[in-house]
């Protein structure tokens, strides 16, 4: 959250200004000079730009903004921690990997929208989730197999067609059947799930965009937001 | 007795018989028939030329009530009825409940024949003939069920399986709905808006497709935009408006759509019309940074 960062600088308040109304160009022009040219600290400098993406999720929920904005949001940010990270990688090697829980997530057989997931991805990672993306149309046991290898705390699975409802109800049987339903929460997003969706899956909750899939994974590892 | 659309040529299958609809979700969690005939002939009323059914998920455990509401609906209307259901095995309960005479002998529409569901029609053989929506949103390639996006990808699907319906089952042309998928605008990175328009015009013109119908669900068009364009209009109507502008006189001639929907063409020069063009020049993000301009002003 923005009153989490403190001694915030003129330059760091225009970059989440500027992030969070969208002027695009002069944002991920600063942040590439704060990056590279005045040599910041690439962890404070992504703390900033998730401060910004805060407001645009505030904004969204209160119904100012709407889904081109969060995914615009996201591809600002993805420029920016595109440069941000191999810094960090640089001087602190793999330390920056222990985040605040990891989490799994793919979109279920037979569906390959991605934009929904790669959105919920973008954000977790922003907010300093270790996220492993396993993509689009993803096999039950290519579910189970990734699960046995990452060891994550979350598992998200994603569908925008209504037949993707079945293939997670399978997805989550598929886990139970493995014996590992009982090793991390499972929470569904996509175009039209509600409560009967949630029900009919088996899984643990829902989300209906980016915002409410960081909140789930904060509650449930007990993150404070 | 119908009202008309303001496009001349477009039909309405009327969408209304769907729980997804607050409204007859109630009805039909009460079991409440007449309320369910009641929106049946309120459709047709308003002009729907073919009425879509669906019970949604209670399909699945309760057979019996997609016959029901099938034989409820047909006791007070005379329009064929647009089978909407992806599972064969419930689409051939919902056939065989169909009853052709009481639809002045017109065929059922089955909704929906996909590529990678293509065992649907199987049922054209095994319970009764049928007209058959054609969705052109994914393919088999190599065995592999595959999305369409592009305008080659839609129209090489549509072509294939029209050709195989006509071969295998003697489906006639005009008995074959062309659905081609109209994604929500704010999602349009892959120009499937660009390739739903250059598809519809080049099956329209195709020697091999003359006499398929060309259709397709408009709900999605607005989805998760605001209410109100920059202009003060009803940004989701404008949308579908826009769109149906410039594909109807290029032969899309069904829309899946709620009846009293106030359809009627946009002129070239209102805004949201001039803001769609720019759209559909534009691909990934950069459709998605026009798409801001339809509810933001000042960009």
């Amino acid at each position: 959250m923005a009153d989490k960062l403190s001694d915030i600088t003129p330059d760091e308040q225009n970059l989440i200004d500027w992030l969070a109304d969208m002027q695009e160009e002069e944002a991920v022009a600063l942040a590439m000079k704060m990056l590279l040219e005045e040599k910041k600290d690439p962890i404070r400098v992504l703390e900033v730009c998730r401060a910004a993406m805060d407001i645009v999720g505030q904004r969204f929920a209160e119904g100012e903004y709407f889904l081109p904005e969060l995914v615009l949001a996201g591809e600002m940010l993805e420029s920016i921690s595109a440069v941000a990270k191999p810094i960090i990688k640089e001087t602190q090697g793999d330390q920056e990997q222990s985040k605040l829980g990891k989490v799994l997530i793919g979109t279920v057989h037979g569906d390959l929208h991605d934009i929904g997931k790669n959105i919920v991805s973008f954000m977790l990672d922003i907010n300093g989730y270790n996220v492993r993306d396993i993509g689009v149309d993803v096999a039950v046991q290519t579910f189970i197999d990734e699960i046995n290898d990452f060891q994550p705390d979350v598992v998200g699975l994603s569908g925008f067609l209504t037949l993707a409802f079945d293939s997670m109800k399978e997805t989550v049987e598929g886990i139970a059947a493995a014996g590992l339903r009982d090793k991390f929460k499972i929470m569904i997003g996509g175009g039209q799930i509600d409560d009967n969706v949630l029900k009919y899956t088996g899984a643990d909750a829902y989300g209906v965009n980016a915002v409410e899939a960081i909140a789930l994974c904060n509650k449930w590892l007990g993150v404070e937001a | 007795m119908s009202q008309t659309n303001g496009f001349d040529g477009l039909k309405i299958i009327g969408d209304r018989i769907n729980p997804g609809f607050k409204s007859t979700k109630a009805l039909m969690d009460a079991n409440d028939m007449e309320g369910i005939q009641a929106l049946a002939v309120k459709q047709v009323e308003a002009g729907a030329e073919y009425l879509d059914i669906t019970v949604g998920r209670r399909a699945k455990e309760d057979p019996k009530f997609l016959i029901d509401v099938i034989k409820a609906v047909q006791e007070v209307v005379a329009v064929p009825l647009c089978m909407d259901e992806p599972e064969v095995p419930l689409q051939r309960v919902m056939l065989e409940a169909y009853d052709q005479d009481k639809a002045g002998g017109q065929l059922p529409l089955v909704n929906s024949v996909v590529e990678p569901r293509y065992a649907m029609m199987q049922l054209y053989k095994e319970v009764r003939p049928f007209k058959v929506i054609l969705l052109t949103s994914e393919r088999v390639e190599d065995g592999v069920n595959k999305t369409n996006r592009s305008a080659d990808e839609v129209i090489s699907t549509a072509k294939r399986v029209t050709r195989r319906m006509q071969d295998e089952y003697g489906v006639p042309l005009n008995d074959i709905f062309i659905d081609v998928q109209v994604v929500a605008v704010c999602s349009d990175s892959y120009g499937q808006h660009r390739a739903a328009h250059a598809a519809v015009q080049a099956i329209h013109t195709d020697p091999e497709m003359q006499g398929v119908h060309m259709m397709g669900g408009l709900t999605n068009v607005g989805q998760m935009l605001p209410p109100k364009a920059v202009d003060g209009s009803d940004l989701k109507l404008c949308l579908e408006n826009v769109f149906l502008t410039r594909v109807v006189p290029h032969g899309f001639d069904y829309v899946l759509a709620t009846p009293w929907r106030q359809f009627s063409p946009i002129p070239a020069d209102h805004y949201v019309s001039q803001v769609y063009d720019e759209f559909l020049q534009a691909t990934g993000t950069d459709a998605l940074r026009k798409a801001r301009k339809f509810y933001k002003a000042g960009l």
